[in-house]
């Protein structure tokens, strides 16, 4: 007996160690996340975020894995269909968002939104972007802008004005610069998408950001005379040869060469250009906005949103929606600023270390009732696969346009049908 | 049990004896593979058939039965089109250019020569490298501005040298002969080995009776090379079918370099279309099925002969 409570004794203090032991690992309860962010200086970012988070709640550790940016794309929808799915998710707004979003793959996060006071510290064209309906489903934490990257090195070589502001002086420009022996405008269109950015920007200066996302919807015709005109202005810059020659052998960053040699003045890109521009001739580097055709239409710029949003199916939805409010979190978007030069979608991160042209573009994005996502993101992704390839034919032989944009409708109108069926 | 069985019913123990008289080791070595080859291969293409008459996006629980609405509009489809026509570029110019080739290299390889092992290894590296860095390294020696070929033509004072892989009627054929290159290589080592085994007295009869070359290569030496021929056509029609990862790398399909397996991809893994993608995969496989039961109604009826 004596012998018998001694062993349940020893059980009991085994037990009961083993269990204090073990208590805490029980009480955590992990949130998965996984982000696109493999690039090494964004990957650094990403990391240093989680560790912060990590060391302020360690009862909810977080479980991080990164894929490149490219695999994430095709992921994605096998993480959102997983049972369990991941809990928080990279994504970036526009059509590619809202596929997901109809298909009931995301949760609405309004409560943790409207606990937080979102509303007040968002910009309004981003508080647009993260509501669907009633809800909110995509947490926009930064973005980029486009615009015309130039040098003003050979500006002042050629003797052209910087910035360009209007559509006659960027058609004179071209001259001047042609005349100089300098390509005006660089671009690699391999991956086609250079390209893009000129349609969304001419579009938009043309017929007006509003015009333009209706055609990203489908709810315009490709065949209208105003898309029409776009490409009329588009011509007008290739009879110039306002661009280098033989574009579609480069890819985006090989065409960057043709700036750096000092070989052309000008690109057309996203801010990312300056992680490819070589440092050493960085101060000799500037942007400008792209020209306006008509003063009388509302500027719509292009600034491509990234962000977060969480699986329907997240195995831990609460503590998802508390590491996005934190993601989202004025701390992280000011750092994210800082170090990566990420410009935040909230209101009250302090950018008054900025340039002054970086501020006034903030300001300019900030203000925008709407911003375009560009146009592989705008539109579905069946509509941008036969869109740019249009445009490269376009490119190539300016005469078929309206060949091109009879069979660019004709596709517009089978897939308004198709979405309307569903 | 036994006993009843015999006494209720006569044909039972007769049924027995015949399921206990039938070898049944064969068909349990075959199970496995025959339940894996169902798994894997049966049941993938049945079902892919069936996605190709629906509109599954890859989300969505049950998609909805199309029919063949996929497969009209394929036919109408301008880069489907662009993409099949491509494929038959690829096919016409891989059963041709590097068959002679490689035929040729590889009787000229045969013969003892000073360095011959050197000369046939450098034709034959290209093989040990994978497609996506050839398609890489191409995409280089294309390049207009500073690439190999036209660093090489404006040397010689070539005033404005082609775009190559810009030029949207080249580049299609830029792709293909990058292509070729490789396969010159592939072909020749085949013919090398198939040489090796042609039986020497032939030869040496043929001489004796006075055949000049062209003779001896024409009516001894080709028709003893049959057999690799065929393995060479095989392979030449299977490698431009499938052709994918040049395309990929080096135009992703733009520049009207289009072909059947990347606009598959395209469809199914970039515009979540997994249902017309599935379409273009299954004519894909038709057109596979042919040249495939062309070749294996020939290797029947060869076996008959014999």
């Amino acid at each position: 007996m004596s012998r018998n409570t001694l062993r349940f004794l020893v059980v009991a203090v085994l037990l009961a160690a083993a269990v204090l032991a073990v208590a805490p690992v029980l009480a955590q309860d992990f949130i998965t996340y996984n982000s696109y962010n493999g690039d090494p200086t964004p990957r650094a970012f990403d990391e240093k975020v989680v560790a912060m988070w990590n060391e302020m709640h360690p009862d909810k550790p977080i479980n991080h894995s990164i894929i490149a940016h490219e695999d994430f794309k095709q992921a994605i929808r096998a993480y959102l269909t997983a049972q369990p799915a991941p809990d928080v998710l990279t994504w970036f707004a526009g059509n590619r968002a809202r596929f997901f979003i109809d298909r009931g793959l995301i949760l609405d996060f309004s409560d943790m939104w409207q606990a937080e006071g979102l509303d007040d510290v968002f910009a309004p064209g981003f508080t647009a972007l993260a509501t669907v309906g009633e809800g909110k489903y995509f947490m926009p934490t930064s973005y980029y802008w486009w615009a015309i990257y130039y040098r003003p090195s050979l500006f002042e070589k050629a003797g052209v004005k910087a910035p360009i502001e209007t559509w006659d002086e960027l058609l004179a420009a071209c001259d001047t610069f042609n005349a100089a022996g300098i390509a005006p405008f660089t671009i690699g269109t391999r991956f086609r998408w250079p390209a893009a950015a000129w349609f969304d920007y001419l579009n938009m200066r043309q017929n007006g950001p509003e015009f333009h996302i209706n055609l990203m919807l489908l709810k315009e015709s490709y065949t209208d005379e105003r898309v029409k005109a776009t490409f009329a202005r588009w011509q007008e810059l290739l009879d110039r040869k306002c661009f280098i020659a033989n574009p579609a052998a480069y890819d985006w960053n090989e065409a960057v060469d043709f700036m750096a040699q000092g070989e052309a003045a000008m690109y057309l890109m996203g801010g990312f250009i300056t992680d490819t521009y070589p440092d050493e001739l960085e101060d000799d580097l500037d942007f400008f906005r792209f020209p306006i055709i008509d003063p009388s239409i509302p500027v719509g710029e292009d600034a491509p949103t990234d962000g977060y949003f969480i699986a329907a199916q997240a195995r831990n939805p609460e503590g998802a929606k508390e590491f996005l409010a934190f993601l989202a979190s004025k701390e992280v978007q000011q750092m994210a600023f800082d170090e990566l030069g990420r410009l935040p979608t909230r209101i009250d991160v302090d950018i008054s270390k900025a340039t002054k042209a970086t501020q006034q573009g903030i300001a300019l994005i900030q203000g925008a009732d709407y911003v375009a996502q560009f146009y592989d993101r705008d539109t579905t992704p069946e509509m941008a696969e036969a869109g740019m390839d249009a445009m490269m034919a376009f490119w190539d032989d300016p005469a078929s346009i309206d060949q091109l944009l009879e069979e660019l409708e004709a596709t517009r109108a089978r897939i308004a049908a198709e979405q309307a069926g569903q | 049990m036994a006993t009843m069985t015999s006494t209720t019913s006569p044909p039972a123990p007769v049924f027995l004896d015949r399921l206990k008289r039938v070898n049944w080791t064969p068909y349990l070595f075959l199970a496995l593979p025959l339940a894996l080859y169902f798994v894997w291969i049966i049941a993938p293409t049945l079902y892919s058939i069936y996605l190709s008459m629906t509109d599954w996006d890859g989300v969505t629980a049950v998609p909805n039965f199309l029919g063949f609405a996929n497969y009209q509009r394929l036919f109408t489809d301008r880069t489907f089109n662009e993409a099949l026509v491509n494929n038959v570029r690829w096919l016409a110019v891989f059963i041709t250019v590097p068959t002679t080739l490689g035929l040729g290299l590889a009787l000229i390889f045969n013969q003892e020569m000073r360095g011959g092992r050197w000369y046939k290894i450098s034709f034959y590296s290209p093989l040990v490298l994978s497609l996506p860095v050839i398609g890489l390294i191409w995409a280089w020696v294309y390049q207009p501005r500073a690439g190999l070929i036209n660093s090489l033509l404006v040397g010689i004072g070539v005033q404005n040298p082609p775009g190559w892989l810009a030029d949207r009627d080249l580049a299609i054929w830029c792709i293909i002969a990058a292509a070729a290159w490789r396969q010159v290589g592939y072909v020749m080592v085949l013919y090398l080995a198939g040489l090796k085994n042609v039986d020497p007295t032939l030869v040496e009869a043929a001489i004796v009776d006075g055949a000049n070359r062209r003779q001896l290569f024409q009516h001894v030496i080709l028709p003893l090379l049959a057999p690799v021929t065929t393995i060479v056509v095989v392979i030449s029609i299977i490698d431009s079918l499938r052709a994918f990862d040049l395309v990929s790398i080096m135009t992703a399909g733009n520049q009207r370099t289009q072909v059947l397996a990347n606009y598959m991809y395209i469809q199914a893994f970039n515009n979540y279309k997994m249902g017309y993608g599935a379409a273009i995969a299954v004519i894909l496989f038709l057109i596979s099925l042919i040249f495939i039961g062309f070749y294996l109604w020939r290797t029947i009826r060869d076996e008959l002969e014999y």
